[in-house]
Order: C-alpha cells, then structure tokens, then sequence
C-alpha cells in the first residue's frame, strides 16, 4: 500500500515533528509513504474567506499531486475536511475536475481516522509518562466523524492515561483567519476551553489540528501555564522526540 | 438603503464585539445562562426516546415539512388566507416594516385603540413597531416578562427567546423599582419568582385596559387558518383573547399545511428552545369570537410579511427559510456566547442572525457578519430543521467576494499567498525564511508575545515559534542522509 502524507502548511512552517511522528506512525502500521514533493497548503484559508476561484486553484494543485496514492492521509481534520468535503464542491462546472475531486475525496483520511478505519492498527510505538485530556477539534468531530478514533488509539500508549475535560467538544475559538479578524472573541473562547482543560487536570492537551493547538498553547502560557503540555495526538503515539 | 438597514447597527459589528467583551457584566450573565440553555437542551432531547422517536429522523421530517411549504409558499398563503377569513379573520400583507407599522397603526385608529398589549413578536422588531405606535400616540406595552424588562430598559431583544438574557438581577430590580414607584430592595435570584408576580400584577391592569392585542405567531396553519402560538408565562393567552381587538404579524413562511406537520415541529421546538417536552402554553387561535363563546377578540387581523423573505425563495439562501426561531443556535455558538446578541447590530443573533442581517438589511450593510463564525458548525448540528447555518455564511461570504466587499488589504493578501502557494520551490523558500524569523522573533522565555503582523493574535495569546526549519526543509536533509 503506498500512501502520500499531506503535512499541512501549518505543520511544515510551525512545528515539523507533527509530521514527522506522522511519518512514523504510518510506516510502523506497515504503509509505503511517500511525501509529495510539490505540496504546499490544502486552499482552505481561500475557501473560508470565500474565494472559490483562488481556492479551486489550489485544489487542482493538490489533486494533481496526490491522485496517483491509495491514500491520502493528513495529521488535521480541516484540511483532510477541505480535500474530502470541499473539493468535491469546487468543480460543478467542470466534469473531468470534477470526477477526479470525487476521487481523491474518496481516498483521503484524518490520519487518527485512517489508522483506525482504515488499517484497524492498534499498536502506537509511543510511550507517555502521565494524562492527557483529548480536544475534539470541530471539523475533525462534526464533519469527519472523529471522537473515538484518537481516543481508542491513545489509550493503547504504555503509560498514559485520559482525564477527558468539560465540553471537549466545544470549539477552541481558533477558526483559522476568524482569531486573527476577530481576536478579542478568539480569545474569550479559547479562554473557556483553557479553563476546561485546568479542570481536567492533565499533564498534556492532546488534539488532531495543529492551528487548535496553537491557539489552546498560546492562550495557556499567556495565562500562565507553562506546564500542562500541548501536543499533537500523532507526536503521542508515535512517541520519540516530542 | 432599506428602512431595515437604516436601524441596522451590523456594520459596527467589530467596535460593539470588542465592548461586549469587555463587559464584565454582561460576561458574567452569558456565563451563567449558557449551560443551563445546553443542558436543558440535551434533556429535552434525551426524552425523544420515551416516545421511540429520534432526533436525526425526527428532524429530517420537520426539514421535509419546512421544504414542501417553501416549495409551493404562494398555494399554503392562499389556503391559509381563504380558511382564516372563513373563520373571519382580516388578512392583510405588508411588503416591509413600514408597511407594517402603517397597518397597524390604522387598524388601531380604526378601532380606537390608545393602548396595545403585545406578546412576543420579533417581526415586530424588523419592523420598530413600538416606535412607531408611540410615535402614532398609542401606547404599546410588551407583557412578555423578558420583553418587559428590555422596554423598561429602552433597549432591544439580545436573544429571540430569552430577550433579557443579558440582564442582572440587579439591573432588573432597578427597573421594576423605577417603574413601578418603589424603594430598591436587595435581590438574590430566589427572588425571581416575587419580581415576575409584581410584573403580573401590572401587567394585568394593562391586559384588562388595552383595546387591542398584538403577537407572532410561531407557525400558521394553512388547513385550520390558525395561528400557533408557543408560550410559557401565559401572556400569550391573554394578548390574544381579552382585547377586543388581535393583531397578528407574522413571516409569510411561517406556514405550515396542516396540524399533523404542526403536531411534528411541535416535538422539536419546545426541545431545541428550552428542553421542554412542550411549552406551558400551546394555543391555536382561529378565527373571532363567536357566539356563545366565553372569550376572544371581536376583530382578529393577520398582517402577513414579506420584509425580505420573498427575494430569498429559490435562491441559495432559500434553506433559512426554514428556521423557526428556536434560538438552538445561538445556544450552542461559542461566538454568541461571547457577545451576547447586541452586538450583532440587529434583530437577529447567532448564527441565524449572521445569515438574515445580511439578507434582510443588505450584503454590503453587515460585511463582518458572515465572517463572525469559527465555522464549528456546533448550530448546524443541533438545528432542528437542518438548516446548514455554516454553509449559509460560506455563501454570503463568496457573495462579498464576487461583489468586491472585502477590504482590498485583504484581497491583496489573499492573492499574493495564493500566487506563492502555487509556486512550491519559492513558496518553500519564503517557508524557510518565516521559520527562521519566527524563530528569531521569540523572546527569553522562548514566545513570540508580540507579532506585528497578526497583533490581535498576540494581544490574548504567546505563540510558540518554529524551531527554525520546515518540515520540507528536514525531510529533504533526513532523505539525502
């Protein structure tokens, strides 16, 4: 089985070892992976803004590049939502496009999800030391159906042990561009998902997006919390490094 | 510009969400009311399985209800118009607010009317119908104990629901005590009930002196003529039925065929408004008194309004159509929560009120609306007619695309990070390059506290900077090792 791994622009630019441990992860569950040389971002932040040309632009990029797998498998519930759920809206007006969004959709996973699902893998070769407290990340949750996946996998890694939060379901109030157009009410959300996560009283907040994690990091720390870690469920269970 | 858009505040949307924020008062409500709204929610849904029914097929139902009335909408308003004048009922339609507050005000005139009691009705919002009738010399006086308190205030509604939901205790003392010609006494929230019976009893002598009463209607039932009425304090009852004289104003989708549809939605409402199995209250109201009849106005007049819902009908917003004004929403938007509904600049809060302000004030009149939205999608979920609230801002916000609306800082933006990102080799350069400056950026403590180019990030929050190369940057180096 070959498979390409989108990291995600987010991950290439703020913190490579989420694709790295991603990386791991899939080869040790036995996949051929290939990192397509040409990937750049996904088009979500074109999209969300609501520039459908720019963002069709960028999906046929990136169907370009990741069509010729078996999968397609990306460590974040937005951007795996763009290319399974968005892509697909992009092109009415052009069937061959068209036909080839619908393909790739079909081929593309959350990485949690497609461990699970898909590989029915249930070996992590991480290792934690302590708790961690799980953020359902919304796309992943409400568009993809993530919730149970991570967790399943989480509870697999020797030593650790999941405190779950209050609401972890609730949004953390990143929403890509939203928390920088409005940063006022991206704060006063995050700072309901900090306090719910201090009541969880884990060593670590782990989630499936990166962008929801640097907002839950940032806010943590500005309040002053410096100890509670904030990782990516794929630098957990791939252990190592994190 | 629309009469509508006049009284629109939407395009201060920013300015108000920053002073909400701020609001340490107001905060301190929303924080209180927020779970009781979900959890009284997820109660009311929880006993959907005492009658075998659930949620997910449920709502599908009541989607395809709402769908066949919007589909035909001109055949259900002529049934309904036919069997609410057999029953002898007025009907009048009323293009916009304007033309609402004109008919009123002439039925008022018509009937010597000095005083209105109204219950509940958010079109008359839209339409600024208190101002209007005190502006004509009629005296409008809103009996529900929400609506009340915020006419009291001299303010507007900041939930469809719950119109006082941003109020203290405190604040509602100070009214009452202003109001009702008393000293201000020390109020704990065990004293509610004793303010809503003082708000009873000068209601009452409003009820009994009013000439004409004045409410919405939740749904209209084209196969009786009737209008629904959901309610919970009993004020309903008493608009519609002791003056001699009841108004109706309602959304001319509001329509719904025939009691079985309106039995359907009515397991949904109540539950997704305030986890109610049913309302205190349910009335249907057909028709005027007849004879032998121990209640009931002399004269019942629906005004039936299209204010922006017609132009809606078979484009790709026609889904809001759907809505009826639950408030599920915004009880599960983390952005409402935050702001509490003034802020919003309208009538309509939340979610739903990000989709109507623009559609019924004007696209270019409520720009950060549709924006205003963490794309959670947490009101989709819980809708219960399905309407995809998320998708609805998506497409306003292609709209403001398609007619030039963004700020052309944006658009810049935009354009030059879409032109780098097709380009991979100068776009994993400009990669490498912000990593490194990221990474410089970081102070002693390792954070980036301040950042120029995104300060409103910073301003609540550190960012933890990159460790200086990309991910393509280490993985090419990994693979050549």
């Amino acid at each position: 089985m070959r498979l390409a791994l989108y990291v995600t622009c987010l991950v290439d630019l703020m913190r490579p070892s989420v694709g790295f441990a991603a990386l791991r992860l899939l080869e040790t569950a036995g996949c051929e992976v290939v990192v397509p040389a040409g990937q750049t971002c996904c088009g979500q932040p074109a999209w969300s803004a609501g520039n459908r040309d720019l963002a069709a632009d960028l999906a046929r990029k990136a169907i370009a590049e990741l069509e010729g797998y078996d999968f397609v498998v990306i460590p974040s519930g937005a951007c795996a939502d763009q290319v399974r759920n968005v892509y697909p809206q992009l092109f009415s007006d052009d069937t061959a496009w068209d036909q080839r969004a619908r393909a790739l959709a079909a081929r593309t996973h959350e990485l949690t999800s497609f461990l699970v699902d898909v590989l029915h893998f249930a070996a992590p070769p991480g290792e934690f030391a302590g708790s961690v407290t799980y953020h359902d990340s919304c796309k992943g949750l409400r568009a993809l159906g993530v919730k149970q996946q991570p967790r399943q996998l989480l509870l697999k890694v020797p030593g650790l042990s999941l405190k779950e939060m209050p609401d972890c379901e609730e949004c953390c109030g990143f929403g890509g561009a939203f928390s920088v157009r409005f940063g006022e009410v991206s704060t006063q959300i995050v700072d309901r998902k900090c306090e719910s996560i201090v009541l969880a009283g884990a060593d670590a907040v782990v989630g499936g997006d990166l962008g929801c994690l640097i907002n839950i990091e940032g806010r943590l720390r500005r309040r002053g919390d410096v100890t509670t870690r904030v990782l990516h469920v794929a630098e957990v269970l791939a252990g190592g490094d994190h | 510009m629309t009469g509508a858009a006049q009284h629109s505040q939407a395009m201060f949307f920013q300015a108000r969400a920053g002073a909400s924020v701020r609001n340490k008062l107001l905060q301190g409500a929303l924080r209180k009311a927020k779970p009781l709204f979900i959890g009284k929610r997820a109660k009311g849904m929880a006993t959907l399985a005492d009658d075998g029914l659930d949620f997910e097929v449920l709502r599908s139902t009541a989607e395809n209800i709402r769908n066949r009335v919007l589909a035909d909408l001109d055949v259900w308003l002529d049934i309904f118009e036919q069997r609410a004048k057999a029953g002898g009922a007025e009907v009048l339609w009323a293009r916009d607010g304007a033309e609402i507050c004109d008919l009123v005000i002439d039925v008022a005139r018509r009937h010597g009317v000095s005083k209105v009691v109204k219950s509940k009705s958010m079109l008359s919002e839209e339409a600024q119908l208190n101002q209007a009738l005190a502006e004509a010399g009629i005296r409008p006086v809103e009996t529900d104990l929400g609506e009340y308190i915020v006419q009291l205030a001299g303010e507007t509604p900041s939930h469809i629901i719950a119109p006082a939901v941003h109020k203290r205790i405190e604040e509602v003392e100070a009214l009452f005590a202003r109001e009702h010609g008393r000293p201000i006494e020390q109020r704990t929230s065990a004293d509610i009930p004793a303010l809503a019976r003082e708000a009873r009893e000068v209601l009452r002598q409003h009820f009994l002196s009013a000439e004409m009463g004045i409410s919405g209607a939740n749904f209209l039932i084209a196969e009786t003529g009737s209008a629904a009425l959901v309610t919970n304090e009993g004020n309903g009852r008493m608009v519609t039925t002791l003056p001699k004289v009841h108004v109706v104003i309602t959304g001319i989708e509001k329509i719904v065929p025939t009691l079985e549809d309106f039995a359907t939605l009515m397991r949904l409402l109540p539950r997704s408004a305030t986890g109610q199995t049913i309302s205190n209250y349910v009335s249907l109201l057909t028709g005027t008194k007849q004879p032998g009849d121990s209640d009931g106005p002399e004269k019942t007049v629906f005004i039936l309004v299209d204010n922006g819902r017609v132009a809606l009908l078979g484009s790709p917003y026609q889904d809001i159509l759907r809505c009826i004004r639950c408030g599920a929403c915004m009880n599960h938007c983390p952005v409402y929560f935050s702001l509490g509904g003034h802020a919003y600049g309208w009538v309509y809060p939340g979610p739903m009120g990000s989709v109507l302000t623009p559609l019924f004030t004007g696209i270019e009149n409520a720009l950060d609306l549709p924006h205003a939205s963490t794309g959670c999608n947490q009101c989709g979920s819980v809708c219960p007619v399905r309407i995809p609230l998320p998708e609805l801002m998506h497409r306003l916000r292609e709209a403001q695309v398609e007619r030039r609306l963004r700020p052309w800082s944006e658009r810049f933006l935009l354009r030059a990070w879409g032109w780098l990102a097709g380009r991979p080799i100068l776009y994993r350069w400009a990669m490498r390059r912000a990593s490194r400056y990221l990474n410089w950026l970081a102070d002693e403590s390792g954070r980036i506290r301040i950042f120029g180019l995104v300060p409103g990030w910073t301003a609540g929050r550190d960012l933890t900077p990159p460790a200086g190369k990309t991910f393509h940057e280490l993985y090419a180096a990994r693979k050549r090792a």
